[in-house]
């Protein structure tokens, strides 16, 4: 594979040489590196899962290998074990950077790491173990829900004790969205996995689907839209449009927010208030998107040329697209007629996939496309190799939304007429389950180009004790 | 409410929990205010961003 030389070598400044020494990233490296190996192995596993919906008997009966273990085994790798640890790994990169500070401390942030890589190798056994339960997005065992909470104490302890010694009286909207991250997953993840358990019958059910659209909206989004608000100025070298107008996000995502989850359970059982405050603060969700994505549309204007050569900017603005059409879907889901139709359906995992891959997973991979050549003080093993993976990723993504989008208003509009019977819903869906496989294989090669560029460009780095003098990046 | 019945005990925990972070939220707010967040300096935060840099950047004053 032939190298270019990268759009992110710039000149390095004498204020960037001066404190190249400041920052260390040995926390980042460890967050990033495992964050990637898990983005590959659960994809495996997701692909194992995308076929076994087009033949079922694949594997036949061996219970480790059974859907219902791979399914939350997928779910909780690639939600804790990729996204949330490459996001983790991003945030102990920049926010001692916006904070003009070393990380508080180092030592807790490579702890922190081990715990978290002891905590997802033990959910992959207990899972496949059929530890199980049975909760949605909370299906690993009590004691790893605990070990999850101390990890979130170490991170929070850290990340919080470096702005606490700030530089700089005011803070970059990105260090607000980091610090809402922080306190708003520990409420969620507290009431999905402990309150939750005391709790029965439709207020469990109330309770889970708070902690489940929570888990996007309180701790994907505002972690991601940190990344975004950070690596899209970094990556084009752009300022942003308005700091004001990122302010009117974050706090409208901090008051609406926290109030949509019982759209999931529109028509069932639960109170029609409950039902209508989720509509009504589902649809309030404009605002916060709308904000945010005209912010950085505006950001880039006279600036989008940068997107021909420029992979980062590539996956941020696309995850940019994906996030206003994911935002865009969920309000309208949320409307009782739209979610007579499309609720339960494959309609939802299609949302559920352009939210956490196609916005939050291509900020990650553009934070870490970035950040990887200057903490390893190298260029990107390959430019070349990152676009391609950029193309697999929106090929095979695109596919599957649409796919499964379209599936499940086919499958709603099945289910609502009661002359069919149900096993015949099941079948008239294999053709997009093909797809959807398909879809699949090229996400899996996406994923596997851009961990070989990971990993090749860290290998290369320890086997060459000196790095070329022009591939040292400017900012640090 | 028979005993051993932790329904609403985990509701009630759950909206104390809601209720701390609204009044930590409204509070903050509110400070956003006075440490001039909104004000006409506000946007000067944004260049944070390149702090440590002395590159100069599209479309800087």
């Amino acid at each position: 594979m032939s190298t270019q030389s990268s759009v992110a070598e710039i000149p390095v400044s004498q204020a960037a040489k001066a404190s190249e020494g400041i920052h260390t990233d040995t926390t980042a490296k460890y967050f990033l590196i495992s964050a990637v190996a898990y983005f590959f192995i659960v994809g495996i596993i997701a692909l194992i899962i995308a076929a076994k919906f087009v033949w079922p008997q694949m594997l036949g009966t061996v219970s480790y290998l059974t859907y219902g273990r791979l399914r939350p085994l997928h779910v909780n790798g690639m939600l804790f074990g990729w996204l949330l640890a490459c996001d983790m790994g991003l945030i102990y990169y920049f926010v001692p950077r916006l904070c003009g500070v070393k990380l508080w401390s180092e030592k807790l942030g490579v702890a922190t790491a081990m715990l978290w890589n002891f905590i997802i190798l033990s959910a992959v056994v207990t899972l496949l173990l059929g530890l199980n339960q049975g909760l949605e997005y909370a299906e690993l065992v009590v004691p790893l829900d605990v070990l999850v909470v101390v990890a979130w104490v170490m991170f929070g302890a850290n990340i919080f004790m470096t702005i606490a010694t700030r530089k700089y009286q005011q803070m970059y909207v990105s260090l607000w969205y980091v610090m809402g991250t922080i306190l708003w997953t520990a409420f969620v993840y507290l009431t999905g996995n402990f309150a939750v358990l005391m709790a029965t019958g439709v207020n469990q059910a109330n309770l889970n689907w708070m902690y489940v659209h929570n888990a996007v909206g309180l701790i994907f989004t505002p972690a991601g839209l940190a990344i975004a608000y950070y690596f899209i100025p970094k990556s084009s070298n752009t300022p942003l449009y308005s700091h004001k107008l990122s302010m009117v996000g974050f706090w409208s995502l901090a008051f609406v927010y926290v109030w949509t989850g019982a759209h999931h359970m529109l028509h069932g059982p639960i109170s029609q208030w409950l039902q209508t405050i989720a509509i009504v603060f589902s649809v309030m969700l404009l605002v916060p998107v709308w904000a945010v994505v005209y912010n950085f549309f505006a950001t880039m204007k006279g600036q989008w040329h940068q997107l021909k050569d420029n992979v980062p900017l590539k996956f941020l603005m696309s995850g940019v697209v994906f996030y206003l059409l994911t935002c865009f879907q969920g309000p309208m889901h949320s409307l009782r007629a739209v979610n007579a139709i499309v609720s339960k359906t494959d309609w939802i995992p299609g949302h559920a996939h352009m939210a956490v891959l196609g916005a939050f997973s291509f900020f990650a991979i553009a934070g870490s496309l970035y950040i990887l050549p200057r903490m390893f003080k190298t260029a990107l093993y390959s430019d070349t190799l990152a676009n391609w993976s950029f193309w697999f990723f929106m090929i095979g993504g695109l596919g599957f939304f649409v796919t499964l989008w379209l599936g499940g208003f086919w499958q709603g509009w099945q289910w609502n007429n009661p002359a069919i019977p149900f096993i015949d819903t099941v079948v008239a869906l294999q053709p997009v389950w093909l797809v959807r496989f398909f879809s699949g294989i090229f996400m899996f090669i996406g994923i596997a180009l851009y961990a070989y560029n990971v990993m090749a460009t860290v290998l290369r780095v320890q086997s060459t004790p000196e790095a070329p003098p022009k591939a040292v990046a400017a900012t640090v | 409410m028979y005993s051993g019945d932790y329904v609403y005990p985990s509701i009630y925990f759950a909206y104390f929990l809601f209720l701390i972070f609204l009044v930590g939220a409204i509070y903050f707010f509110l400070k956003s205010y006075r440490d001039g967040y909104w004000g006409e300096e506000g946007e000067s935060i944004k260049y944070q961003v390149w702090a440590d840099e002395e590159k100069p950047r599209q479309g800087d004053k």
